[in-house]
């Protein structure tokens, strides 16, 4: 329980959320773009998800921290509410609010339900365990571009058939025909179409946008509150760390709902 | 103009309270919300009932003894006032009012409308004091404070301990009370040296009294009858970090 003798004293778990939900804001910043990639076409995303693959031990490092950051987020702010639960046993019979907004209000609220949706995300696109199919796609590499190379069957009258252009090479023991000459061949996880598959389902997009919508909640109050925490508050600076709060979490809601509206009107992967 | 009081009562704080209908006829715009309850109490007292206990002293928005909750807000609705100061033209003939107590666990209710507040006292206790020989009167300007600050020590001193600020937060914390005891001395030279000493005990027993802890819904803020600003709680909470991570004692 050493590392968790901050739990003691309010602001200091004050201080854990504020540090570590600003990680979390990091990274959710960074996904939004990245992931916004999808927006350049299928070889730009794969490449990019390609990339992250390829981090190897760096991305368990990230992985590792963030889950840290997650956990440290949701046992603090669970201890903290169960704590101002019981700083006020009875309840007021009329209720009334004065400045305390409902995002500020429902932060514990929002931020389970967002935990639920995480959950559900990486099980959806991290893990593969909610729709394996859609999830198993893979794309052939050849000499480094994709989408060059037609799978062919193994049939020796097929190839007899071949005009002599064409350079076969076998990839994961399937057969490709290829215009150029092969020099490097190799499969990637082709994420696109898994994204693409996976928000195709009306009803997995509706849960990704309430998610995101709800995380979108959440932010405009973090935001701020975060600096409020951190002992930044000034009558200068405050007023527009309010307003870029709110602005940032609207972009970041937009940037993150694009992805499955773009993909349920057909403006991305509509030719899967 | 006539008025509808939905009061809370409480015989002690052991029993169960609840809400007790009261109609008030002949309450004149110019009188204060607590000579309202003077009228109300005195015919109860002439019908042979129990009046209604509510806490009051200078009743000029200074002492921080009034400590009504009304319709859900702890001095009412009006910004930057206390109970005794709300006057009755802000509300209109025929209204209904709910008047119950500052809720908290740390403000135990004593009869109907009156709590135990000696928690804030507790916390004063802890730390909220400065603690150096006093001796002659130093010459003016011996210790040079600047205006920027003896200005914002003086709205943190501002401060009337009413407990507004715990019973308006939805999470119960006393932030606002603890920054602003903490705050008046952080800004000026002779709070210096129990500096670090003064916020971690303060804070120590705020939160040994089970006041929750902030989230910046700023509630306090704008229930505050002395508008004491959340800038403080900031302040404090920078202070608090430094006091943990590099007092010297244990």
């Amino acid at each position: 329980m050493g590392l968790l003798s901050y739990l003691k004293s309010t602001i200091l778990s004050k201080w854990v959320m504020a540090i570590t939900g600003c990680i979390l804001v990091l990274f959710i910043c960074g996904h939004a773009v990245g992931n916004l990639q999808i927006l350049l076409g299928s070889d730009t995303y794969n490449t990019y998800a390609a990339f992250l693959q390829g981090l190897g031990e760096i991305l368990w490092i990230i992985r590792i921290g963030l889950f840290v950051c997650l956990v440290l987020h949701l046992i603090t702010s669970i201890r903290l509410k169960l704590l101002n639960n019981s700083a006020r046993p009875t309840a007021y019979q009329y209720k009334s609010f004065l400045k305390a907004k409902l995002t500020s209000r429902t932060m514990i609220w929002t931020g389970i339900m967002i935990f639920a949706f995480l959950t559900y995300h990486l099980l959806h696109f991290t893990a593969g365990v909610t729709n394996p199919v859609e999830y198993d796609q893979h794309e052939v590499v050849i000499n480094g571009k994709s989408g060059i190379a037609q799978e062919i069957p193994n049939d020796p009258r097929i190839l007899a058939q071949l005009p002599p252009t064409l350079q076969t090479t076998t990839v994961d023991g399937k057969l490709y025909a290829v215009q150029e000459e092969v020099k490097t061949a190799e499969t990637r996880h082709d994420v696109y179409k898994m994204v693409v598959l996976g928000f195709r389902n009306p009803i997995t997009s509706l849960v990704y946008i309430i998610g995101v919508i709800l995380l979108g909640f959440h932010l405009s109050h973090a935001i701020q509150s975060m600096f409020q925490t951190a002992g930044f508050n000034h009558p200068k600076y405050t007023p527009w760390i309010i307003q870029g709060s709110n602005a940032l979490a609207v972009i970041v809601v937009l940037c993150l709902i694009s992805i499955p509206i773009t993909i349920l009107t057909g403006l991305v992967g509509g030719t899967i | 103009m006539k008025i509808t009081l939905m009061v809370w009562r409480q015989k002690c704080c052991k029993e169960q309270g609840k809400i007790e209908k009261f109609v008030v006829d002949n309450v004149e715009e110019d009188m204060s919300f607590l000579e309202m309850f003077d009228i109300l109490n005195e015919r109860l007292i002439l019908e042979g009932k129990d009046p209604i206990a509510f806490d009051h002293d200078c009743r000029e928005g200074i002492c921080g003894a009034c400590s009504m909750t009304i319709n859900g807000v702890p001095h009412g609705h009006e910004h930057g006032t206390t109970t005794c100061q709300l006057h009755m033209r802000k509300f209109k003939d025929g209204d209904t009012i709910y008047v119950e107590p500052f809720r908290n666990k740390a403000f135990p209710v004593i009869k109907d409308l009156v709590v135990d507040r000696t928690a804030y006292e507790r916390i004063m206790q802890a730390g909220g004091f400065v603690s150096v020989a006093t001796g002659n009167a130093k010459d003016a300007n011996n210790l040079p404070i600047s205006k920027e600050n003896a200005d914002l020590a003086m709205d943190a001193a501002a401060c009337i301990g009413c407990g507004a600020c715990a019973s308006s937060c939805p999470n119960g914390s006393a932030m606002l009370f603890v920054s602003a005891k903490v705050g008046q001395f952080a800004l000026l030279p002779q709070g210096q040296p129990e500096r670090k000493r003064r916020v971690l005990a303060m804070i120590k027993q705020m939160e040994k009294d089970g006041f929750g802890g902030c989230t910046n819904m700023y509630e306090c803020e704008a229930a505050c009858p002395k508008n004491v600003s959340v800038r403080f709680i900031a302040k404090m909470n920078r202070d608090y970090l430094r006091a943990s991570l590099f007092t010297k004692s244990k």
